[in-house]
């Protein structure tokens, strides 16, 4: 039987994703499909896996291949940038997708790069909106939404800073 | 043109690939052979290890060779430069362990006199 979940997290939050997926995993439900914040599980008491999340901007087949090969099972993909892999948790030889921080800290250096350059657009796309401005309700809402999104990028973009810097102490 | 030198020290992960790339291989292929001549004290994650041959080919130290049968995978090998690196880290390597040898040696000494 199938269930879906709604949840949302940010792309600084991907391990707090993984670890929610590998522990619903180990109450039997399995992710198997992902879209917009929806998360669709695959119920079976008899199962439990390992969940893990790549991002990669080019997603080719000798990549999900090489991933296969190393006991990685492709799962599913949001936005074409994050890859959703899976492994049978009893399998202890399959080591971690990440197996040294340096290669952690390149993997959160192209996410922060990439939501980098998004932010830049969304900053100048609003431009036209601040040079024509007038006082209106309509514009004061556009503008206002705009502000949380802003407000949540900045957020996003300093915990995927920290995040690195973390990795990188170690 | 980068020199060999310019691509010191290398990465453990960075060495054992190179290493391994002394035959052409695909991705698994490395891993696995990594893992033996490590003598299993790299295991190298699928994540790590695709990071690092995009970043290799992209300097040159690797190159892609096609194989026809086998489609899905890539394959990698030394290029002339990744050799010349390979062998410049070996003799970087092995100086730093041998200018340590005597050191080492008598700091054993002095602490079986304890």
């Amino acid at each position: 039987m199938a269930i879906r979940k709604f949840r949302l997290f940010l792309a600084s939050g991907l391990e707090k994703e993984e670890q929610w997926l590998t522990a619903m995993s180990a109450k039997g439900l399995h992710m198997k499909k992902y879209k917009l914040g929806f998360y669709t599980f695959e119920e079976d008491k008899n199962k439990a896996f390992v969940y893990q999340i790549d991002f990669q901007r080019i997603a080719t087949d000798d990549y999900i291949q090489l991933y296969e090969d190393a006991g990685w099972n492709y799962v599913d993909q949001s936005i074409g940038l994050f890859h959703y892999f899976r492994t049978d948790a009893s399998n202890e030889s399959v080591p971690k997708i990440y197996s040294d921080y340096e290669s952690v800290v390149e993997s959160y250096k192209g996410m922060l790069r990439f939501y980098m350059i998004l932010f830049a657009i969304l900053l100048l796309s609003q431009l036209g909106g601040l040079l024509t401005w007038k006082w209106g309700g309509l514009q004061i809402f556009t503008m206002s939404l705009t502000g949380a999104v802003v407000v949540l990028y900045i957020y996003m973009l300093i915990a995927l800073k920290r995040k690195i810097n973390f990795y990188k102490r170690n | 043109m980068k020199q060999p030198e310019d691509f010191l020290p290398l990465s453990q992960a960075t060495y054992y690939i190179l290493l391994s790339l002394r035959v052409k291989r695909h991705g698994y292929g490395i891993m696995q052979d990594v893992e033996e001549i490590s003598q299993s004290e790299v295991k190298m994650g699928p994540g790590t290890l695709y990071g690092a041959l995009g970043k290799l080919e992209k300097q040159q130290v690797i190159q892609k060779v096609t194989v026809e049968s086998d489609e899905r995978r890539k394959y990698y090998d030394l290029t002339e430069l990744g050799k010349q690196v390979l062998q410049k880290e070996y003799i970087r390597l092995r100086s730093l362990v041998n200018n340590a040898t005597d050191i080492i040696e008598r700091l054993e000494v002095e602490e079986d006199g304890y």
